[in-house]
């Protein structure tokens, strides 16, 4: 993966050695963040005891608990969620050929909310089903995305994001529909709150769901690596080298349109990180797609799982993970905007 | 010399508007051929045909007597290069990046260009005299260098057949002739049947072999360019009155008659005026 070319970019920083140790470390400390106290000791403690498989003294348990089957989850979900949604906002930056994309373009997200809405306004309370219709209602607005652009004309890539402005705008209204007839003491603030996004309900379950789908999704773009760098540059020249473009942008938007359903289902809509973090990483490592997107899909893990430890130990009541990542990306964004004035692409 | 690419009765339509009415063609390795035509008589519609980026309504294309259905796009992509007109730019890739993408025919699907997919992307920078452009960043070099690193990438793709879609555009005076030229040495060098949509009448004049002249879609003359290019053929391909002036034995220059008439006028009445303040 990690061919050496001849004679640039020779003596690079490592970042991925980097960014690999940091995530590590950072895991420990979210380990130990948030309101319930656990200390290094009692880490230590619970791991000797489940290692040894010795009975562990009873006064732990619930930080055993709380380890385990909270914050555990909790934070491989983060990782797990910024690498994915960092990725495909690195994939959809090359399809489209435009910095300035994230895989909202097409409305998954807004597809999601929807079914989300539509989960909390139905009776029942169940998670599942607010989770089962969101990844339906998010895969149902990129289907009609590719449908519109397919009736127009599929091949500029422009007119797939007029049509998906078109989806968006009318899933939003279809929102503000629900938004208006529920209920303003309960169900309202609870698609407030589910739009804001959060990792506060993640379960294990939720992680074995969506971990796989993630996982393989990140893998099959990585395969696809040097041909990203190759689409970015144009249809027609795309074509000439001997590929088919139309295909490789159907199958990575239906590919990356089931990762980010299945992540915006489980933790809401995380904004910014999927625009911002392969900006980050173009900025350090070059546009390759190579070298790229390993670091784009660790410091997007770095970065969530920062937002999200932040948002469990800023203030006493947990903030949404969603505002968190908004406030800072958006300073973030204007300072890359900043640095890489002058480069050719902005 | 051998017939790299032919192609018989091409027929081409944007929705209802026919772009290419019938077009039959030969083209021979180690030969420049020069696609002349008015802008919208279909130059870069037809490259784009004959390399198989666009599927034809009917006619068949030929490339070293084997079909283009018959193969697949990479397949193709390993015999005919194409360099295009216009270049957005996008990320900002360095030259080096730009050309090792001309690799992408001989790679697997999943496969990532390995160190000898980089020197061979040197060695076509070096062809060119152009390696010092390698770790340039691709959107700050001038036009150009821009376009002699494409060069650069098609070579790397294949020398058996080059499409070029007006390669001059943008570029000086100097570079357009320092261009042709280096293009003109490939083509003999390494045998490469060069197809580029020019302009220039007189460019092709000078660097080219054999032109065709297309209008409105269709084949209107085609063959040796001392042959071809006469001014009944200028006249009528570009629908002006043209001036044939003879640079040397048997080549000639156009130039429209009435900008020639014109500046005549002009410097006439320049002449009175400063006799007759």
């Amino acid at each position: 993966m990690n061919q050496a070319t001849p004679f640039h970019r020779k003596y690079t920083f490592p970042y991925r050695l980097v960014f690999m140790g940091l995530l590590v470390i950072l895991f420990f400390i979210s380990m130990l963040a948030g309101r319930y106290e656990v200390t290094v000791s009692d880490i230590w403690k619970i791991l000797y005891a489940m290692g040894t498989d010795t009975t562990l003294s009873p006064d732990l348990a619930s930080q055993k608990m709380v380890l385990l089957w909270i914050r555990l989850p909790r934070c491989l979900m983060a990782i797990l969620v910024g690498m994915g949604l960092s990725v495909s906002g690195a994939v959809y930056q090359a399809l489209f050929r435009n910095p300035l994309v994230s895989p909202d373009i097409l409305g998954v997200s807004a597809g999601c909310t929807l079914g989300a809405a539509l989960g909390i306004i139905l009776p029942g309370e169940s998670v599942s089903l607010v989770q089962l219709l969101s990844f339906v209602c998010g895969l149902l607005a990129v289907s009609m995305t590719l449908g519109i652009a397919r009736l127009i004309a599929i091949r500029p890539v422009i007119v797939m994001i007029l049509a998906g402005m078109v989806v968006l705008s009318f899933f939003n209204a279809l929102l503000m529909i629900l938004k208006y007839f529920s209920d303003p003491y309960d169900e309202l603030p609870g698609i407030v709150f589910w739009i804001m996004g959060s990792l506060t309900r993640v379960t294990w379950i939720n992680l074995a769901t969506a971990g796989p789908v993630v996982l393989l999704g990140i893998f099959v773009i990585m395969m696809f690596r040097f041909r990203l760098n190759i689409l970015s540059m144009g249809d027609t020249r795309a074509s000439s080298l001997g590929m088919n473009p139309l295909l490789f942008r159907i199958i990575l938007i239906i590919l990356t349109a089931v990762m980010v359903s299945v992540m915006v289902a489980t933790c809401g809509q995380i904004s910014w990180i999927a625009l911002i973090i392969p900006h980050m990483a173009r900025t350090l490592v070059g546009p390759r797609h190579e070298e790229m997107l390993p670091v784009t899909a660790l410091l997007g893990a770095l970065f969530m799982l920062a937002a999200d430890g932040a948002a469990r130990s800023i203030t006493t009541a947990e903030l949404p993970v969603g505002i968190i990542t908004a406030l800072t990306g958006a300073p973030v964004f204007g300072f890359l905007l900043y640095k890489n004035r002058g480069s050719g692409w902005l | 010399m051998a017939v790299a690419l032919e192609c018989r009765n091409l027929f081409f339509s944007h929705g209802k508007t026919p772009i290419l009415k019938g077009i039959s063609l030969s083209m021979k390795s180690g030969t420049f051929t020069a696609i002349l035509g008015r802008n919208g008589s279909g130059k870069t519609t037809l490259l784009h045909c004959l390399n198989g980026i666009r599927k034809t309504a009917s006619g068949t294309v030929h490339i070293k007597g084997i079909n283009l259905r018959t193969l697949s796009r990479k397949q193709v992509a390993r015999h005919i290069s194409l360099v295009v007109q216009e270049n957005p730019e996008v990320f900002p890739f360095t030259v080096l990046d730009v050309v090792v993408m001309g690799r992408a025919p001989f790679l697997g699907a999943t496969q990532v260009p390995g160190p000898e997919d980089y020197e061979l992307a040197m060695k076509a920078l070096k062809t060119l005299d152009v390696a010092h452009l390698a770790p340039a960043n691709f959107n700050r070099i001038s036009g150009g260098e821009r376009q002699m690193a494409l060069l650069a990438c098609a070579l790397v793709q294949t020398s058996d057949i080059m499409l070029l879609d007006e390669p001059t555009n943008h570029l000086d005076f100097k570079n357009q002739y320092l261009l042709l030229n280096r293009i003109r040495q490939l083509c003999l060098q390494k045998n490469t049947a060069v197809v580029a949509a020019m302009h220039d009448p007189n460019m092709a004049m000078l660097f080219a072999d054999e032109v065709i002249l297309l209008k409105s879609g269709m084949v209107f003359g085609a063959g040796p360019v001392k042959a071809v290019m006469n001014k009944t053929n200028m006249d009528l391909l570009y629908e002006t009155e043209t001036t044939a002036l003879p640079f040397d034995q048997n080549g000639q220059f156009f130039i429209p008659t009435d900008v020639l008439y014109g500046r005549k006028q002009k410097t006439l009445d320049t002449q009175t005026y400063i006799e007759h303040p």
